[in-house]
């Protein structure tokens, strides 16, 4: 059967009325779950697991995979209208997107976001429709020195998103590895920085770091700011995004969705990486430079277009070669193995209704999101006609309480306070927290992928890393975006030297 | 003192212990790092940031003080939130997030004690819901007793 044939047969499966209740409510308890403070789509999934043994196999994986991608539509919402990331893949989007909400234009950072994840959604079901086995096998050439180059890559380009100052943003980039490194080392096993604690063992959360820094700290923030209680966030004037705003989003949706896919297919990409390294594509190549982190519309557009594409991504390497590139597909395998599938070559031709159901679904999952989530934006916007003496307790409450469903712990709520007071600091200091966040994010994949490919290179890490073209290729990059702050100085000290010689 | 100065001499002196640490660790070898070598090299780097923070700072000064009546509204927001991780589990959510929230509305925001009340009240009642009944996040109920199914 060709490909087109194919994916009609997918249609057949997908559109049937279980599977689009499946669709539905996995679109559904996504978005919420992607909305929600602390309820990530890992701890969806793994709650939902046991609820889908009683289930058939295809719409049972129908809907989990619509709480992945769900969870990413929902993500960017509380990013954008208060602040606080609902998932690491979000943490870019509030430099921008809040910063319009801050400027009343929420409406238009809302509906960017949901144009561009439903964008990227489709573009990258295409492309994991169309190329996935060829991918796939690429993918598989992304070793440990390839891997550790492209994060080593992804972490230059924090640079890019240091606020005013970059020594104090790579700093905090340094904070942000460093914090990374508490908890029990994945190689050796040895307990670093843990102070005696249990809790520190497993490391710090990043949940309770991202909603601290950003969400609290802002919370705090404003209670210091305010002399009178009033409101902290313009309201809102429009509902969706200009002509002008389109224009400015419509190339950063494209690059977005094929930087974001390329990223998925590969081994431990994550959406975060993808949303990382859109941003900092976008302000290199943008005419307005100078409008990043001071609410550009295509910044929001980008990594939002960027993380979604990553999340279908993932499931090239999944489906075609049973290989989950991170935690939350982690648990779809084991979905999957639950119900009797093993995913790999022999998926298409043992199982062509799930393949194909689960690809046709991903393009009515996506439609299906934006169709729930442009009339939502109405909605979510009036939050912010709630005055803020209103809007700030609840926010605390609900970030307190996501902190808590974590693993149901008060010291996950005691440790968000603390951040808290961190991000209130960073604020009053102009230390933007979103380096220190990422790099958190980052630092242990940069670890563990360094230290397999020191093993690897048996001492000669230089010639092993250089000698490899993907590694080679992507370490290059990373020097030359190190030394463009440098050259670009000596070009300026040249030409000030020409001009005094006139 | 600029705020690069102060930043540049605080990840000095975190450097510093650090880097103890992470030697004490085991730093290993090229052909096999050990547990404190990627520590090693965030610390050198973050001192080295430091130094150069010190060196060339940007002319930012340190934010003007607080006035003291605004500190007030802080404090009581900080203890009441630390004061909601400490009761949680003994008081309940229920119990400890009307009091959350009731303290945040009337002392923090200044809103009437009545509104504060039935604000307090609704939000908790539908966080619970929401939470514990539906997304059946086990949220303790503390001093309270639920009906059955709850």
């Amino acid at each position: 059967m060709d490909t087109i044939g194919s994916l009609f047969h997918g249609f057949a499966v997908a559109l049937t009325p279980g599977n689009l209740l499946a669709v539905l409510l996995g679109s559904i308890i996504g978005t919420v779950i992607g909305v929600l403070p602390g309820l990530g789509p890992t701890a969806s999934i793994a709650l939902l697991l046991p609820v889908t043994i009683g289930m058939d196999m295809v719409p049972a994986l129908i809907m989990l995979a619509g709480i992945y991608y769900g969870a990413m539509y929902g993500g960017s919402t509380t990013s954008i209208l208060v602040n606080i990331p609902g998932e690491a893949a979000s943490v870019v989007t509030c430099i921008d997107g809040y910063q319009m909400a801050k400027d009343g234009r929420a409406g238009a950072a809302l509906g960017m976001s949901a144009f561009g994840s439903f964008v990227g959604g489709t573009v990258s079901v295409v492309a994991v429709m169309l190329i996935s086995p060829f991918l796939a096998e690429t993918a598989l050439k992304f070793g440990a020195p390839e891997m550790f180059s492209l994060l080593f890559f992804a972490f230059t380009c924090i640079g890019g998103l240091t606020g005013k100052s970059r020594g104090r943003g790579l700093l905090m980039a340094c904070v942000g590895l460093l914090l990374g490194t508490i908890g029990t080392d994945d190689i050796q096993g040895v307990d670093r920085f843990v102070f005696g604690t249990l809790y520190l063992r497993d490391g710090i959360g990043l949940v309770p770091l991202a909603m601290g820094l950003f969400g609290m700290g802002e919370i705090l923030y404003n209670i210091e700011k305010r002399a009178e209680a009033g409101s902290a966030l313009e309201t809102p004037t429009s509902l969706l995004p200009t002509l002008q705003d389109w224009k400015y989003s419509i190339w950063p949706m494209l690059r977005g969705s094929a930087l974001g896919f390329g990223i998925g297919v590969l081994p431990g990409g994550m959406p975060a990486v993808a949303s990382l390294l859109s941003y900092a594509v976008e302000k290199r190549v943008s005419k307005r430079p100078e409008a990043f982190g001071h609410g550009a519309i295509e910044a929001v557009a980008g990594p939002e277009t960027a993380n979604n594409a990553a999340t279908a991504g993932g499931f090239v390497p999944l489906l075609t070669l049973g290989i989950p590139t991170n935690s939350v597909l982690a648990l779809m395998l084991a979905a999957m193995m639950l119900h009797g599938v093993t995913p790999g070559p022999l998926l298409l031709l043992k199982w062509p209704d799930v393949f194909w159901g689960v690809i046709a679904s991903m393009y009515i999952g996506n439609a299906m999101l934006l169709v729930l989530n442009l009339p939502m934006i109405g909605l979510f916007v009036q939050i912010l006609k709630v005055p803020y003496q209103i809007l700030s307790p609840l926010i605390i409450m609900f970030v307190l309480l996501g902190a808590y469903a974590l693993n149901n712990s008060t010291v996950d709520v005691l440790a968000t306070i603390l951040f808290g007071i961190a991000g209130y600091l960073m604020k009053r200091f102009n230390i933007e927290p979103a380096p220190l966040v990422l790099a958190f994010v980052l630092g242990p994949m940069l670890e563990n992928n360094l230290s397999k490919a020191l093993i690897m290179a048996r001492g000669d890490a230089l010639p092993f890393f250089f000698g490899r073209p993907i590694s080679a290729t992507l370490l290059t990059l990373a020097i030359l975006v190190l030394l463009y702050p440098l050259v670009r100085a000596g070009w300026r000290w040249a030409a000030t030297g020409r001009l005094a010689q006139r | 003192m600029t705020v690069d100065r102060i930043l540049g001499v605080g990840a000095i002196l975190t450097a510093i212990p650090v880097a103890a640490a992470a030697w004490g660790f085991g730093v290993g070898t090229p052909k096999s790092p050990g547990a404190g070598f990627w520590p090693l090299l965030v610390v050198a780097a973050m001192a080295g940031l430091g130094v150069w923070l010190i060196v060339h700072p940007s002319r930012e000064g340190v934010a003007a003080a607080v006035p003291e009546s605004r500190w007030g509204r802080l404090w009581i927001a900080l203890g009441t939130m630390a004061f909601y991780a400490a009761a949680l589990n003994s008081l309940g959510f229920p119990l400890a997030t009307v009091l959350l929230l009731l303290v945040q509305l009337r002392c923090v925001e200044g809103r009437p004690w009545r509104s504060s009340a039935w604000i307090a009240v609704l939000a908790t009642l539908v966080s619970f819901v929401l939470f514990r009944v539906l997304l059946k996040v086990p949220l303790p109920v503390g001093v309270i007793s639920l009906p059955k199914g709850w």
